[in-house]
C-alpha cells in the first residue's frame, strides 16, 4: 500500500509584475501515495529547499486558496494525492487520460503553474482579487441546511443568545458550499470582459435564498459583463471541487433575464 | 455596505496615535490585533511570511467553542470562550455556522461525569443542560445509539479562514498595511529597546527595514523562534494535533465527547465535511507540520464511537496543526492551561516589544483587546478598546481592496 513514488516536481517560478522571466524550478522528491501536492510542497520547504511561494491555509479543501494548474488542469493542491498524479489522468479540462509523463529514472513528472487570469506574486501564488472584483461583498453566505428528518434544534437559552438576524429562526445554519477557490474563473475560455462563473453563481444563490434582492441580482447579471457573454463551455462545472456547478446558475440567471424581458 | 450588512455600524477611528505598531504574524490574532490597534487610531503594518493564515489558524478544527470543553478545569478559558463566542456570533454572522453542540457520554464513567460538568458549565456563565438521549437524537440521528447522556451545549462552528480575513478586512479599511509573504528575520534592538524589523519578501528575496515605535508577536507557535530574534527566551511549546475529515455532513451541530479534553473526542461539521479531532504531540519546529498517518485510523475509530458509521465515508483530507501552548512542558503538554497570555518583554531587557501567546481561535479578539491594552500603557497612550462594537466587514473586501 504505502510504496512510496517518485517525483520530479517543475513548479513555474513567474516573478509577477516584477518582470522575472518565467523559470521552471525542478525538484526531485519522494511520496507517500496519500500525499497531496501541497504536503509534497510543505515538505519541501520544511527541508529548506527554495520553494517559490504558494497560498495554503486550511489543508482540507474548504479555505479555496491553494488551486494552482496542476498538469495542465486547475485543482486544489490540498486535495490532489499522489497517487492519482502517478496514474492516467486528463492534461485538458475534460480531456482523454493520459499516462503520467516520466523521466529515464523513472520519477513522475508534475508540472504546477499559477490559475490562469489572476495577478502572479511570485512562483503559483496568486492575488485572487478578480475574483471578487464584480460583486456586492454582502453577499450572504449562509445557507439553511439540509433538515431531512431531524427535529427542529432546540431555542437557544438567555444567556447564549444574540439577537442577530439569522436566515429563519429555528433553520439549522451552514456555509455556502463555494469556497471561492477561483478555479472555475480561471479555466473558463471567455476572453471578453466577464465577470465570471463565481460571481455569477453567487448571485444567483443570493436571489434564491431573498427573494427580495432579486432585482439588483439580475441587474448585475443583466450588464454586459454579465451572464451574455456565457456560451455555455461548461468548464467551471467540470473543474468546481464542490460541485456548485455555476454553469447551471448561469442558466438559470439567462433564463429569468430571457423571462423578464418576455413580460 | 450592502443587504445582509445593511444595519452595520461602520468603525471609524476616532482620534489618531501617534505611533507605528508592527505586528509579527498573520494568522486569528494578528488579524484581530491589526483592526483592535487600527481602530485605537495606531498606525499599523502587519508581516506574514506565508499567505495569511497559513500558520496555525487556517488549519484549526473550526469549533466556535463556547468553553463546555475546559469548564472543569481551566476555567479562566472557558468563561472568555463563551464571552467571546457571543461577540464573534454579533460581529462576523456569516462565518459562523451556529446549531449548538452535544456532549455524549458513551460509558458509564463518562456518565457519572456529566453533574460535575453540566455545573462546572452554568458556575462558567455557559448555560449547558442536560437533555433526554432520545432528545439529543432527534436533532441529531447521528449520535450512537448507545449514548448514556448528552448535554445540550451553545457551540457552533466556523469558517477559520474567512473569519480572521474579515478582521484584516476591517483593519486595512481602517489604514493597516497587512502584508503577506514578507518574513522577519531580524528585530532591531537599540539600548535596550526592539526599534525596528528586517523584512524579507518575494521576488528576489527584498530586503527592507521597517521602524517602529512597538513590536507585537503574534506568531503562535512561532513565538519563540520570533523572541530568539531579540534575544528572547519565549515560554512556547508548539503542540502539532492531527484532523480527519470525511465526505457528507453527518451532524450540524458540534458533537464531543462527556469527558475530560482528550483525543478525538470533538466532531465537527463544516460544510459538506464532518470533522473529527484531534491529538496532541510536541514539536521543536511548528514549520510544515505534516499529518502523522498512523493518527487517522485512531481518529476513525474514535469518530466512531461517538457518531457510528463515520469511518464507512470516504476520507477527504487529513491535515495537521501546531497549537501555540503557552508555557513549557516536561509531560505531552496536557496540563498547560488553554488560557492565553500577554507577555511584555521589558523586564528582559526589550522594552517596546511583547508576545501575545496562547488561546485558542474562538477568543482572538479578546486576546488582541488585552494585548492592544498593554500595547497603550507601555506607550502611555490612552486609547480604548471597540471592537465588540461593530459588524465586520466582508472578507471578500480583503482581498477586493487591491493588489497586494
Ligand atoms: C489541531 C488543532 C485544532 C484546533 N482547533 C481549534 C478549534 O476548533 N477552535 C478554536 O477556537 N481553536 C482551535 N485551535 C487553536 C487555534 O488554532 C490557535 O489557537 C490559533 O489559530 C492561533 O492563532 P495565532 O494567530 O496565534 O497563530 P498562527 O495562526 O500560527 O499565526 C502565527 C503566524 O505567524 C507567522 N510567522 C511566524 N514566524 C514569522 C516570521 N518570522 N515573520 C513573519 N511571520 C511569521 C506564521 O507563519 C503564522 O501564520 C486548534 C489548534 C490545533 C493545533
Ligand atoms: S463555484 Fe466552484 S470553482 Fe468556482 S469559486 Fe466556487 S468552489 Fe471554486
Ligand atoms: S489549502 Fe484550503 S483549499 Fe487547499
Amino acid at each position: 500500500m504505502s510504496q512510496r513514488l517518485a517525483f520530479l516536481l517543475l513548479i513555474k517560478n513567474d516573478c509577477g509584475k516584477d518582470g522575472q522571466a518565467d523559470a521552471w524550478l525542478e525538484f526531485t522528491l519522494e511520496a507517500e501515495p496519500e500525499d497531496t501536492v501541497l504536503d509534497m510542497l510543505e515538505r519541501l520547504r520544511g527541508e529548506g529547499r527554495p520553494v517559490p511561494a504558494y497560498r495554503h491555509s486550511c489543508h482540507h479543501g474548504s479555505c479555496g486558496s491553494c488551486g494552482a494548474v496542476i498538469d495542465g488542469v486547475p485543482a486544489l493542491m490540498c486535495l490532489t494525492r499522489a497517487f492519482s498524479l502517478a496514474a492516467p489522468h486528463a492534461r485538458t479540462i475534460g480531456g482523454p487520460l493520459t499516462e503520467p509523463a516520466m523521466e529515464k529514472d523513472g520519477r513522475i513528472t508534475v508540472r504546477l503553474e499559477p490559475l490562469a487570469k489572476m495577478e502572479v506574486l511570485e512562483g503559483i501564488a496568486v492575488h485572487p482579487g478578480r475574483l471578487f472584483g464584480d460583486i456586492p461583498d454582502g453577499l450572504s453566505y449562509l445557507v439553511c441546511s439540509d433538515a431531512k428528518d431531524k427535529a427542529e434544534l432546540p431555542p437557544e437559552p438567555e444567556a447564549s443568545s444574540v439577537n442577530m438576524r439569522t436566515i429563519q429562526k429555528g433553520w439549522r445554519q451552514r456555509l455556502e458550499a463555494c469556497i471561492e477557490c477561483g478555479l472555475c474563473v480561471a479555466v473558463c475560455p471567455i476572453k471578453i470582459p466577464f465577470i465570471g462563473p463565481y460571481a455569477l453563481a453567487a448571485i444567483n444563490r443570493e436571489r434564491t435564498k431573498y427573494p427580495a434582492h432579486e432585482k439588483d441580482m439580475l441587474a448585475i447579471a443583466d450588464k454586459p459583463d454579465g451572464a451574455w457573454p456565457c456560451d455555455r463551455h461548461l468548464y467551471c462545472s467540470m473543474v468546481c471541487p464542490q460541485a456548485v456547478y455555476p454553469a447551471k446558475h448561469i442558466q438559470l440567471l439567462k433564463n429569468s433575464l430571457l423571462r423578464n424581458r418576455k413580460s | 455596505m450592502y443587504l445582509y450588512f445593511g444595519l452595520m455600524l461602520k468603525a471609524e477611528v476616532s482620534k489618531r496615535q501617534d505611533a507605528r505598531i508592527c505586528i509579527i504574524g498573520g494568522g486569528g490574532t494578528g488579524a484581530a490585533m491589526a483592526y483592535d490597534l487600527a481602530l485605537r487610531g495606531f498606525s499599523v503594518i502587519l508581516l506574514e511570511q506565508g499567505e495569511l493564515t497559513s500558520g496555525t489558524t487556517g488549519r484549526h478544527h473550526g469549533q466556535l467553542h463556547s468553553g463546555a470543553r475546559y469548564a472543569l478545569g481551566d476555567r479562566a478559558i472557558a468563561r472568555e470562550c463563551m464571552e467571546e463566542s457571543l461577540v464573534l456570533r454579533r460581529i462576523a454572522p456569516e462565518t459562523i455556522e451556529y446549531n449548538g453542540g452535544v456532549f455524549v457520554a458513551i460509558n458509564d464513567e463518562e456518565a457519572d461525569y456529566a453533574n460535575a460538568f453540566v455545573n462546572a458549565c452554568q458556575e462558567s456563565g455557559i448555560p449547558a443542560r442536560e437533555v433526554q438521549v432520545a432528545e439529543a437524537r432527534s436533532w441529531e440521528p447521528a449520535i450512537n445509539h448507545k449514548a448514556k447522556k448528552t448535554v445540550w451545549v451553545p457551540d457552533g462552528s466556523f469558517d477559520a479562514f474567512r473569519l480572521p480575513l474579515a478582521f484584516f478586512a476591517a483593519a486595512r479599511q481602517l489604514g493597516a498595511d497587512i502584508k503577506p509573504f514578507c518574513k522577519v528575520t531580524e528585530i532591531e534592538v537599540k539600548a535596550g529597546r526592539a526599534v525596528a524589523v528586517n523584512t524579507q519578501s518575494l521576488c528576489g528575496k527584498k530586503e527592507e527595514k521597517i521602524c517602529c515605535d512597538y513590536i507585537v508577536s503574534a506568531s503562535g507557535a512561532w513565538a519563540g523562534m520570533v523572541g530568539k530574534l531579540a534575544g528572547l527566551d519565549v515560554p512556547i511549546s508548539p503542540a502539532p494535533g492531527t484532523m480527519l475529515a470525511v465526505q457528507g455532513r453527518i451532524s450540524d451541530m458540534v458533537l464531543s465527547r462527556l469527558a475530560p479534553p482528550g483525543d478525538g473526542d470533538i466532531l465537527v461539521p463544516q460544510r459538506g465535511l464532518s470533522i473529527i479531532g484531534t491529538t496532541q504531540s510536541l514539536a521543536d519546529n511548528p514549520d510544515c507540520i505534516l499529518p502523522d498517518k498512523k493518527e487517522a485510523a485512531f481518529l476513525l475509530e474514535r469518530a466512531d464511537e461517538l457518531a457510528p458509521g463515520f469511518s464507512k465515508r470516504p476520507v477527504h483530507a487529513v491535515w495537521a496543526a501546531a497549537r501555540p501552548l503557552a508555557g513549557r512542558t516536561s509531560g505531552d503538554g496536557r496540563e498547560i492551561s488553554r488560557d492565553f497570555a500577554v507577555l511584555s518583554h521589558a523586564e528582559e531587557g526589550v522594552a517596546g516589544m511583547a508576545s501575545l501567546i496562547g488561546g485558542k481561535a474562538t477568543v482572538l479578539r479578546a486576546m488582541a483587546e488585552k494585548a492592544a491594552d498593554l500595547v497603550c500603557k507601555e506607550l502611555g497612550l490612552d486609547a480604548v478598546c471597540r471592537t465588540r462594537d461593530y459588524v465586520l466587514p466582508s472578507w471578500r473586501s480583503f482581498y477586493k481592496a487591491g493588489s497586494r
